[in-house]
């Protein structure tokens, strides 16, 4: 447990201590990461040895004291943040074509990292508001500093942010009112179906939802993302719409009665899929990059979506394996294409799918490494992204009446290999020849290959992950 | 101890023999050629001696397993039975000879670091895809494949090739996805064991008999992509684009015997003859490779452009392994997966020639093959061995393997099937002789031109780029060799019938 409040407060310590030195922020920033990644692997060993661990703050139990807990799915999570964060400092730091080299970003990144740690970590509902508003809060300034054209879309979000903190902090209060505490494992034992329970979840749920960008809650998503600066988008479309998306699982599996969750998992399901065939479509339709990237978050988050509501829905616990691995998958596979998207934008002055033209041969490592992450966000086996969908798969084919569920499943991975291979034929084209001051960045892009090849090596060691995170009987 | 460590590792090796050069390739610099050409000719010829090593070795009852947990109930195998290594021996042979054809074809052409690192590559997946050992492995390299093959389809990056491109990935990523929902299903059902012959499923006959009908037919709907049956083909005469040893590797071993591989696979090792038989699986797919060979062949009477009629040979040809499975029977079976080698040796030959004529006289069209024999004799002489053993003349390979599926088709009573050979004989025959005819016995034009890529030649020994003709007449002796050796023990023939005596086990 030590070690997993070391990985959240080490950034935290490192952004105050920013506040006062400016120098060299980028590498203290990933000194700060790293050790920060460290902390968090013995954390999950700690998890792998002695199983599930718990810890109250200043020794108060609940309901007076905080209730910090390290479980086998947070634990993975929590080394996840901070490998994402390590990369993307990493990015932000040593590439030329890096917007985000000010003292603005380093602080906010740090504040990110350490309120989606404080997130995972925490099991109460309260603490959970105060990591939403904080995240946002660094997520909508860190949106606005690419400067007055992300202005709009981040007055958006900081909006939808506020407005879904809210409705969230108001079902809080809804709960607290009715049961008098606010932490899970104490509501788990005894939250009812009644009025005032249904009120309070329909309310977080909606806010959390908004916040995770699912279905059909996700409008705000693809222009946030897009016009952030490349490593922010990295930061949002990987970790931090899969915070909220935590406490949705762990509302709906430890809070809520088993019936009411059982019909809230049918419409999530249906959510799920709803958003696998709209992200893609649109993804499939959009001229730009960034927002072909960024409506393939929209999409992805579908599966998870759906896997969450099956597993809500048929209450079969194994469906968390394929909801968290859906969530890593595709977090390291979206770094690395939104490294690469904004590399390629930066070195090629245009936004456009198509300015792609011959990227095969101009920029072969990015282009390399956008279609490994491609292959992985596709399913293509043997990646991570095609383990998780294997593990929902499974579930779904093993009863002939849940085989409609896979043909969604079925229709969004032709949706998705139709937008990444829609990138790839493109960049398979001849090459114009070369502007004469075409520069590429070429260690970002092997930085941008190492999320990709990550993304792939999950499925060396799925065994051990599905068994680590509690899936196999 | 040194055996042990073989019969692990050695089918890792296999497939890493080509993954490692094709990596270091990918590095290379364009004017590098030396070291390219090294390094894909030692990984040549490093697996050839593998292989043979395991022939040797298989056929002594050595059994080569490697295995790695991959899923729960479906570990990654890979092993060398006597199918795998029929496949296997094909792969690694034809892979020798086109990657001569290509180091003379793409002779001082941009970007063949990345042509031969994606070369080397797809060779690495169709040996994967040869030695998977259950069907979640066959899977993980059946997409590996389409993903290897892809960039050698676009790799001229024209807007026809592009297209081509495009449409390949929709059949082929469809059919992929199709086939993983197939394999998930089964595997829900069964876990996915080893591949076994008479396959695995039959305990589950009687409880999922649904859920397995569904599941094969998913299996063949992906594999058929590929192996281009019916509706499902329509890739292939598309993917013509590519250049001439891409398109001899695709229709020859990598893209549609993988296919075609795959259905075996399915109907012998994984379901087995009797399951099959029980559920009334193969009566569909019988009617569909029927259907796909006369259709192919009509298709191809109506092609002018030689690939063209090349490619819609093909569809029709593959087809005839597809049928040979679903016949069921174990005659029908040696003459299938002999055919299986066979028709690779011919079509790989074929291509060959047409890009001999293409790359030497700016020949791509029938009307333009007048009087060819007297100007490329050598390569005139291997497309006539390569046609007339399509048509299934003897002593030539294709003639083995067509006597052994009539046979086959008498044993099982399906006495129509022969009917269907003897119209697609005589179709073959129709869209081949005239080829041939002109070649030797039409008169040449009165000066054949001279500003293709390799027309400096004269007739004999020096009518084209001498790497393109010694491959081109290097698996055209292959075709008619193990044609007229089918029956001595070292045969494709020989090796099949041992095959079947172990699917029927005789």
């Amino acid at each position: 447990m030590n070690f997993a409040l070391l990985s959240m407060t080490l950034p935290l310590m490192t952004a105050l201590v920013l506040l006062f030195i400016h120098r060299r922020a980028g590498s203290v920033v990933i000194i700060a990461s790293l050790m920060s990644l460290a902390a968090a692997l013995a954390a999950l060993y700690q998890v792998h040895l002695f199983g599930v661990q718990q810890m109250h703050l200043g020794g108060w139990q609940a309901p007076l004291g905080i209730r910090f807990q390290l479980t086998p799915v947070n634990s993975l999570l929590l080394v996840f943040t901070a490998l994402v964060h390590s990369l993307v400092a990493l990015y932000a730091n040593y590439s030329r074509h890096s917007i985000t080299n000010t003292t603005d970003f380093w602080p906010l990144a740090l504040l990110l990292h350490s309120s989606l740690a404080a997130l995972w970590l925490s099991a109460d509902l309260f603490n959970w508001y105060v990591t939403l508003e904080l995240l946002g809060l660094a997520a909508v300034a860190m949106v606005a500093l690419s400067g007055p054209k992300a202005y709009r879309p981040a007055l958006h979000y900081l909006l939808l942010s506020l407005a879904a903190s809210l409705s969230y902090l108001l079902g809080v209060a809804l709960i607290y009112g009715r049961y008098g505490f606010l932490d899970i494992a104490l509501l788990a034992d005894v939250t009812q179906a009644d009025a005032t329970t249904q009120a309070a979840l329909i309310l977080m749920t909606l806010g959390v939802m908004l916040k995770a960008a699912i279905w059909p809650l996700h409008l705000w998503l693809p222009s946030a993302h897009a016009n952030a600066p490349t490593a922010v988008s990295a930061l949002l479309s990987a970790v931090v719409v899969k915070g909220p998306f935590y406490i949705l699982w762990l509302l709906w599996t430890e809070v809520a009665p088993v019936e009411l969750a059982q019909t809230t998992g049918f419409f999530l399901a249906i959510a799920g899929i709803a958003a696998l065939i709209w992200g893609g479509w649109c993804a499939i339709r959009t001229p730009y990059l960034k927002v072909l990237v960024a409506y393939s978050t929209v999409a992805q988050l579908g599966y998870a979506t759906l896997a969450l509501g099956l597993l809500l829905y048929w209450q079969q616990t194994q469906l968390l394996v394929a909801l968290w691995l859906f969530v890593i998958a595709h977090g390291l596979a979206k770094v690395s294409m939104f490294l690469v998207a904004g590399e390629m934008q930066a070195t090629l002055g245009s936004k456009r799918v198509t300015a792609l033209k011959g990227a095969t041969q101009t920029m072969p490592v990015a282009m390399f490494a956008f279609s490994v992450a491609g292959g992985s966000i596709i399913g293509l086996p043997p990646s991570g992204g095609f383990v998780a969908k294997w593990t929902l798969l499974q579930l779904t084919l093993a009863s002939p009446i849940h085989w409609p569920w896979a043909v969604g499943i079925l229709i969004g991975t032709l949706a998705s290999a139709i937008y990444v291979f829609r990138v790839i034929v493109i960049s398979f084209n001849r090459a114009d020849p070369l502007a004469p001051d075409f520069s590429p960045d070429r260690f970002s892009h092997w930085l941008a290959m190492l999320p990709a090849l990550m993304a792939w090596l999950m499925a060396v060691v799925s065994v051990q992950l599905i068994q680590f995170l509690g899936g196999l009987p | 101890m040194i055996q042990d460590w073989l019969t692990t590792y050695l089918p890792l090796i296999l497939v890493l023999s080509s993954v490692i050069p094709g990596l270091i390739i990918f590095s290379l610099k364009e004017s590098q050629v030396g070291l390219r050409t090294t390094l894909n000719l030692v990984g040549v010829f490093t697996q050839l001696v593998l292989v043979g090593y395991m022939l040797l070795a298989v056929t002594q009852g050595t059994t080569f397993l490697f295995s790695l947990p991959f899923l729960p109930a479906g570990d990654l195998i890979l092993q060398a039975d006597a199918l795998s290594l029929q496949f296997i021996s094909l792969s690694s042979v034809l892979w020798l000879a086109t990657t001569v054809y290509a180091i003379g074809y793409l002779e001082g052409t941009a970007l063949r670091s990345r042509f031969f690192g994606y070369f080397s590559l797809c060779v690495s997946a169709t040996v994967g895809l040869a030695l998977s050992g259950n069907l979640l492995t066959f899977l993980v390299f059946y997409e590996l494949l389409t993903l290897a093959t892809f960039p050698l389809v676009v790799h001229s990056g024209t807007p026809a090739a592009l297209r081509a491109g495009r449409i390949y990935l929709a059949y082929t990523l469809g059919g992929g996805a199709i086939a993983m929902v197939g394999v998930a299903l089964l595997h829900s059902v069964s876990g996915s064991p080893q591949f076994v012959p008479g396959g695995y499923l039959s305990g589950f006959l009687t409880d999922h008999s649904a859920s397995l009908t569904v599941a094969f037919v998913l299996l063949i709907v992906g594999f058929g992509v590929k192996a281009a049956l019916l509706p499902l083909h329509g890739w292939l005469p598309q993917a013509m684009v590519a250049p001439a040893p891409v398109s001899a590797l695709l229709h020859a071993v990598a893209v549609v015997k993988a296919g075609a591989f795959g259905i075996i696979r399915v109907v012998y090792d994984v379901f087995g003859i009797e399951a099959s038989d029980q559920l009334h699986l193969t009566q569909g797919l019988l009617w569909l490779a029927a259907a796909t060979i006369l259709y192919g062949s009509i298709k191809a009477l109506k092609q002018q452009e030689i690939k063209k009629r090349l490619a819609y040979s093909t569809v029709s040809q593959v087809s005839y392994i597809t049928l040979g499975v679903a016949l069921l029977g174990p005659i029908a079976a040696i003459g299938a997966l002999v055919h299986l080698v066979h028709q690779g040796l011919m079509k790989i030959t074929l291509f060959f020639c047409a890009g001999n004529f293409a790359e030497t006289l700016n020949v791509h069209r029938v009307n333009e093959m007048n009087g060819l024999g007297q100007r490329m004799p050598f390569t005139m002489a291997a497309f006539t061995i390569g046609a007339l053993g399509m048509i299934g003349v003897p002593p030539i390979a294709g003639f083995i393997s067509k006597w052994y599926l009539g046979l086959g088709a008498l044993e099982v009573g399906q006495d129509w099937v022969v009917w269907v050979f003897v119209g697609s004989g005589l179709l073959n025959a129709a869209y081949f002789l005239p080829l041939v005819y002109r070649g030797w016995f039409a008169k040449p034009p009165n000066s054949w031109p001279d500003n293709a890529r390799f027309s400096g030649g004269t007739a004999g020994w020096k009518e084209t780029h001498w790497m393109l003709l010694i491959s081109t007449l290097f698996t055209a002796a292959l075709a008619l060799i193990s044609g007229i050796f089918a029956g001595t023990g070292w045969s494709p023939l020989a090796w099949a019938q041992f095959i079947v005596s172990q699917e029927f086990s005789l």
